[in-house]
């Protein structure tokens, strides 16, 4: 009845180490603490994603999924019956999810080009022309980046009612399409460093403010305007509140809202928690895939590389 | 005595045909066609209100009805936006709460005519549902499609594990002075972090793992789930009447001496401290393990029944000092909007939701209790045949020991009054006699 167990002796490692540095180790596990702060809650969510509702309250310990089921995946992209869904413990609630994510885009694209475009137009007004009142004007459109937008809200709503715009995308998109305060702050900072030579070079050969604009001050402003659209677009993207006042109707319902159906559906009841967040994994997919992309560009054009 | 099935259903199968060929006029037969919108915010229940849509459809070939569903959440909100937006839906499920002040404001249609005319039986409801949807003004505004009351939602194993058998539960007796056997069971049922129980020497009340009493919030001014099934045994009612009183009675020594000793609840480490429920569902702390009893709507018991590994008994309310029980009574109606441009098709599928028809499939998918008294013995059946007992939320009606939620005007103001102090009073920071002055404020809206 004996049984030895034998260990194996401790390999030493082969390359040789590099003396042990207090201040390079305490940087390593700074980092790795940052990371895990900011990757633990996807994660989590990723997690609990992957549960059946309700089997996640009785194992709410657990790092790996209760109950593992892709039930809630299948419920954002509208799979499952609501009869099933709400044997799951799921919500009940049906999403048409290509409808609104197509919303979504189509939201957040004509919001973000305009307002990118038309903003880029005012900073250059704001920027290269002299005209009486600039300054005075430039600071009214900054002050309007102190009004709360719940203060807009409702006079906003009701200016789009008597357009007789509910419920459409245009009347979705108007408030944001033409210009945002800081998008004009942002792109005016970027045009007041832009050399003049070139302009006044321009201006010789003949070139009027809309050759300028469009010939040289856009190429040249292409990565922060790059950066702006990406900005613009995430803000849009994740907009809730308009949309929800003025897009209620399935047909222009965008996805931030469409997710409303995982939230609490009786008084005091419980969220459709896996539902929620399969949804919210799913949504700002697009979003993850936009960074990946630009992400680069953003921080090279944020940190102004000082060439003039 | 109850009336036989058969009979009820003869009447509302006479009902219906009544008034499936009661036409009115020719203008109108013209506008009972086209697409209908009616919204809904339970979920749970769309499947069984989708196939009441489309059996209608079937019926009405001219009128189709689009439901939308909308979580209790936003569907407040979107709904007044659309009575100024005008995007509000024809038909939309009417609460209690809301409807008195919608009624003020010119947003529902009056259906009396059509109720009179198409013959409709107000009798073949559950005693005094119909009741509550008739406004201040002596008109209708809905017809009533279901009902609630309150229970006792509790943890099986937890009561095995302490010796509390379900005889006990059923009998539970409870007085604002010691608690009675409620406050007893809920004592024992709470456990510390050591394992030591409430009702023993050196239970450690800050540090407790399981609560016998899970804790939903203040209540503010109605308590539906919270406190109104105890504080409505003394004999003590929210307003002078009901519906539509006009003075509330907050400042009465008995409902103090009742939300006295529900705070206490806290202070001896029974009930979860009101800070800990913001944000966090009742249902699924409970679910957690992390109490034993909790109170609850008859609307919550799918979720509960539902959670996995857990086995959920439900009992009755306790007896209070007047030898009875209590529990809110809620219903839910559907109305019809001012605005709708669709009033005859409207009507006729507000009638259609209110008929057994309809309200029998409701009661198949055991979800809710139908307000119909014949669907609902069918709803029952259809929880019993999925093992949940649902006496606890019938013996309710059966036995009259219901009150109706308190309808006035301002309710939406006198939420807003009371929902602070209430919390002031469940967190202990105040005695419940601070009340009195928030009852001033309460009576002041109404002079």
């Amino acid at each position: 009845m004996t049984s030895t167990t034998s260990r194996a002796p401790q390999q030493a490692p082969a390359r040789r180490r590099r003396p042990f540095n207090t201040r390079r180790a305490g940087a390593w596990a700074l980092l790795v603490l940052a990371i895990a702060v900011s990757v633990l809650p996807f994660l989590w969510v990723l997690r609990t994603a992957l549960s059946t509702n309700s089997a996640l309250a009785a194992n709410s310990a657990s790092l790996l999924p209760a109950d593992f089921t892709f039930g809630a995946f299948m419920r954002v992209f509208g799979l499952q019956s609501p009869a099933d869904a709400i044997a799951e413990g799921g919500s009940g609630a049906t999403i048409d999810f290509w409808l609104y994510l197509k919303n979504s885009i189509i939201f957040s694209s004509i919001t973000t080009a305009g307002a990118v475009f038309f903003s880029a137009m005012a900073a250059y007004a704001f920027a290269r022309l002299r005209w009486r009142g600039r300054n005075a004007v430039f600071s009214l459109f900054l002050g309007t980046m102190l009004v709360p937008p719940i203060f807009t809200a409702l006079p906003n709503f009701l200016l789009i009612k008597n357009l007789d715009l509910l419920n459409t995308m245009l009347g979705m998109v108007l408030p944001y399409v033409f210009m945002t305060p800081f998008a004009i702050f942002f792109l005016r900072q970027f045009f007041l460093n832009m050399s003049r030579e070139v302009e006044e070079a321009a201006m010789l050969d003949g070139a009027k403010h809309l050759r300028i604009f469009f010939q040289i001050v856009l190429p040249n402003a292409a990565a922060p305007i790059a950066t702006l659209a990406l900005l613009t677009f995430i803000g849009q993207w994740n907009e809730y509140f308009w949309p929800l006042l003025v897009g209620s109707q399935d047909d222009v319902r965008v996805l931030q809202v469409g997710l409303g159906v995982f939230k609490s559906q009786a008084p005091q009841g419980s969220p459709d928690w896996s539902g929620l967040m399969a949804a919210t994994l799913v949504s700002a997919l697009p979003v993850l895939i936009l960074f990946a992309a630009f992400g680069k560009k953003i921080v090279n054009s944020i940190g102004f590389s000082g060439i003039k | 005595m109850k009336k036989s099935l058969g009979a009820v259903a003869v009447a509302a199968v006479m009902a219906l045909s009544l008034s499936a060929c009661g036409g009115g006029s020719s203008s109108s037969a013209e506008s009972a066609k086209g697409e209908i919108n009616y919204w809904l915010w339970d979920a749970n229940q769309l499947p069984a209100y989708q196939q009441c849509a489309d059996d209608f459809a079937k019926a009405n070939p001219d009128i189709s009805v689009k439901i939308t569903q909308r979580g209790w959440d936003d569907y407040w909100s979107t709904l007044t936006n659309g009575f100024v937006g005008g995007t509000a839906p024809d038909v939309f499920t009417n609460h209690l709460g809301r409807y008195g002040e919608l009624a003020e404001n010119k947003q529902l249609l009056a259906i009396d005519d059509a109720v009179k005319k198409d013959n409709i039986d107000l009798t073949q409801y559950n005693e005094g549902l119909a009741d509550l949807w008739v406004g201040q003004d002596g008109k209708r505004y809905g017809l009533p499609k279901d009902w609630d009351t309150i229970g006792l939602f509790y943890n099986e194993a937890m009561l095995a594990s302490g010796g509390v058998t379900e005889e006990q539960m059923k009998n539970l007796t409870w007085n604002p002075q010691d608690g009675g056997t409620y406050e007893q069971v809920i004592a024992h049922l709470s456990v510390d972090k050591n394992g030591k129980r409430g009702d023993e020497a050196g239970f450690d009340k800050n540090n407790v793992a399981v609560y016998g009493l899970g804790l939903n919030g203040g209540g503010d001014s109605s308590g539906q789930t919270e406190w109104s099934y105890l504080t409505n045994t003394t004999g003590w009612s929210h307003t002078d009447k009901n519906p539509w009183g006009t003075h509330y009675n907050y400042d009465d020594p008995k409902f103090q001496e009742s939300m006295d000793w529900f705070a206490g609840l806290v202070e001896k480490g029974y009930m979860p401290k009101l800070e800990t429920t913001v944000g966090a569902s009742m249902a699924d702390t409970f679910a957690a393990g992390k109490s034993a009893i909790n109170a609850h709507g008859s609307w919550m018991t799918g979720q509960y029944t539902g959670y996995q590994g857990i086995d959920v008994g439900i009992a009755p309310t306790p007896v209070g000092p007047e030898g009875k029980r209590a529990s809110m009574f809620n219903g839910l109606a559907d109305s019809i909007w001012a605005g709708t441009k669709k009033k005859d098709a409207s009507i006729k599928w507000v009638e259609y939701l209110a008929s057994a028809d309809c309200q029998d499939v409701v009661a198949s998918k055991a979800v809710v209790f139908p307000a119909l008294k014949a669907s609902s013995d069918k709803a029952a059946a259809a929880f019993a045949a999925k093992n949940v007992d649902v006496s606890a939320f019938t013996e309710h009606v059966k036995n009259k020991s219901t009150f109706l939620y308190p309808i006035t005007d301002n309710t939406a103001k006198v939420k807003g009054i009371m929902e602070p102090a209430m919390d002031a009073v469940v967190s202990g920071k105040v005695p419940a006699s601070s009340l009195t002055q928030a009852n001033e404020q309460v009576n002041a809206l109404f002079k």
